[in-house]
């Protein structure tokens, strides 16, 4: 469903994705993981067109995407959530998530837009504060604004990008349980996530970025057993594998 | 409160379009100004308010609105059906303009809005169709004081109704998702350069019809008069000091502005104060209350309230 060819991405000096190639399918919970400044996020700006790919190609259902705006690959059905969150801070919970669903691929208005708005307010836990003020939020509710503004744009592939950063353990399970539902829904899903319990956890592939390379690609299992991985990121914490 | 509220901008609009019945020529001159100013105002507040992008280049419409409708009066048109020629040809050019502008974020676009509407002054000052910095006079017989009267306070009330139907609607939660953070609007799907430009399109054509009704009233445009950058600067300061991004406060600073250059022009040792006034009017607002006068009344109805 999505295909990324030699991919790379150049700041000035600074190589941060080099010729990096995979492809998800659909309906994959997709991992991705990395030491900091690995390429991770450049990679998701990259897919959604919010930055230029210097090199290579990015196929989405066939069609090359790697040269549409960032709202033009909404559009067509591939969306990412910020590491950083970025609600509109003076809007309430319900306009922000109003707002994807106006302009998302679903192009929704009105009766029709407000009903998906609190569908997906529900879905998110988020219902209980949709007339605050997003800048009221605390950093779980936050997080979950960034998953809810994005699912309301409807898309095909959803790009989660450290969702669980900053949240406590039993957030973590909360989020891993919506992220599954948004799988089941048929939403092809790929994950930045520091926690790498987590991702093994709910993904069924897994890819692992070092200073801009793919350094591996495979299922959890392979990958957390690959040295060249347990040498650049995992090093003694190496997870015990837990049976799903 | 709100259907109180909006009884009095109705009962306000019918006053100013009943009141050459009652009033004489004096107080009607201050409204057809008001008028004048909501629209600028107004205008602005949908480019520079909801959407967050400040242009300090709108002389450039009212000089493009008052130039086309002079121009093509002097080529026996009815002035009154040059406005909507006027006001397409402003929205155009806010395109053109809008299309390399819109690439630069924050203070860069409203410098490179100073520069377009100031090549645009001096183009004018020096071209011969527009007659250079001596300027142009309407033809004789364009004037008719009740018409010029009802066009300018219509036309204000058109801007008004259209400022709070941009607000509510969906065009206009984009415009503040831009104002918000630009860059996450654009991730769930908001075509930020379109919306930018729909905007200023919108409001250049509402000031280029207030800019040709300008000439019509006074007979007389040069680039002095209708791209002064004072002016730019005047039509920023109203919806900031009476409050940005909001619909009441672009009228309620129009009221203030207007009002107070009228008192001022009137002390001739004050003529020359007015850029002193507004300045401290800014620094006022900015330090104390950055939404403007609609701020202070949320504020001082929060407090009666509470």
């Amino acid at each position: 469903m999505l295909e990324v060819r030699q991919l790379s991405k150049r700041f000035g000096g600074l190589l941060a994705l080099s010729s990096v190639d995979f492809d998800v399918n659909e309906g994959d919970v997709f991992g991705i993981i990395g030491p900091n400044g690995a390429g991770k996020t450049t990679l998701f700006s990259c897919l959604v067109g919010a930055l230029r790919p210097t090199a290579g190609q990015v196929r989405f259902r066939g069609e090359r995407i790697d040269r549409l705006t960032n709202p033009a690959v909404v559009k067509r059905g591939i969306v990412r959530t910020h590491q950083i969150v970025r609600p509109f801070r003076a809007m309430s919970v319900a306009e922000n998530v109003a707002v994807a669903a106006y302009f998302g691929a679903g192009r929704r208005r009105g009766a029709d837009a407000e009903r998906r708005v609190r569908e997906i307010l529900e879905r998110t836990s988020l219902a209980d504060v949709a007339q605050a003020p997003a800048g009221t939020l605390t950093i779980g509710q936050l997080k979950r604004l960034e998953i809810a503004r994005a699912l309301a744009t409807e898309p095909r592939v959803i790009c989660l990008d450290e969702v669980m950063g900053g949240l406590n353990p039993s957030e973590i399970v909360g989020a891993m349980a919506l992220i599954r539902t948004i799988r089941d829904s048929g939403v092809t899903v790929l994950m930045i996530e520091h926690h790498v319990h987590a991702v093994v956890g709910v993904s069924n592939r897994i890819l692992v970025l070092n200073f801009g390379e793919k350094i591996a690609e495979g299922t959890p299992r392979d990958v957390l057993r690959d040295p060249a991985v347990v040498a650049a990121y995992l090093g003694d914490a190496t997870p015990a594998l837990e049976e799903d | 409160m709100k259907i109180a509220a909006r009884l009095l901008w109705l009962a306000a609009a019918i006053f100013a379009l009943t009141a050459p019945l009652f009033l004489e020529r004096g107080p009607l001159n201050d409204l057809w100004n008001l008028a004048f100013a909501v629209i600028l105002a107004s205008a602005w507040n949908l480019l520079g308010g909801f959407a967050g992008q400040v242009s300090l280049g709108y002389s450039a419409f009212i000089g493009i609105g008052a130039y086309t409708t002079v121009l093509l009066s002097l080529k026996d048109w009815n002035p009154f059906v040059t406005l909507p020629l006027g006001a397409l040809i402003a929205a155009i050019f806010s395109v053109i303009i809008g299309l390399p502008a819109f690439r630069l974020r924050g203070p860069y676009f409203t410098i490179a809005t100073i520069g377009v509407a100031e090549a645009i002054r001096v183009t004018a000052s020096t071209v011969e169709f527009t007659g250079g910095s001596s300027g142009l006079r309407m033809p004789a017989d364009t004037f008719d004081f009740n018409a010029n009267y009802f066009a300018m306070i219509g036309l204000a009330v058109v801007t008004v109704v259209i400022a709070a139907w941009v607000k509510r609607s969906a065009f206009g939660r984009a415009l503040a998702a831009i104002r918000q953070d630009i860059e996450a609007a654009e991730a769930v799907g908001v075509n930020s350069t379109r919306f930018k430009l729909a905007a200023h399109a919108l409001s250049a054509a509402l000031v280029a019809i207030a800019g040709g009704l300008y000439a019509i009233n006074f007979q007389y445009i040069s680039p002095a008069s209708v791209f002064d950058f004072r002016l730019s600067l005047s039509i920023v300061l109203m919806p900031i000091i009476g409050g940005v991004g909001t619909i009441a406060g672009p009228i309620f600073g129009a009221l203030i502005v207007s009002t107070l250059q009228i008192k001022l022009l009137s002390i001739p040792a004050l003529r020359d104060s007015f850029l002193f006034v507004y300045g401290g009017l800014l620094i006022v607002v900015m330090l104390f209350e950055p939404q403007g006068f609609v701020g202070l009344g949320r504020r001082i109805g929060r407090l009666v309230h509470a």
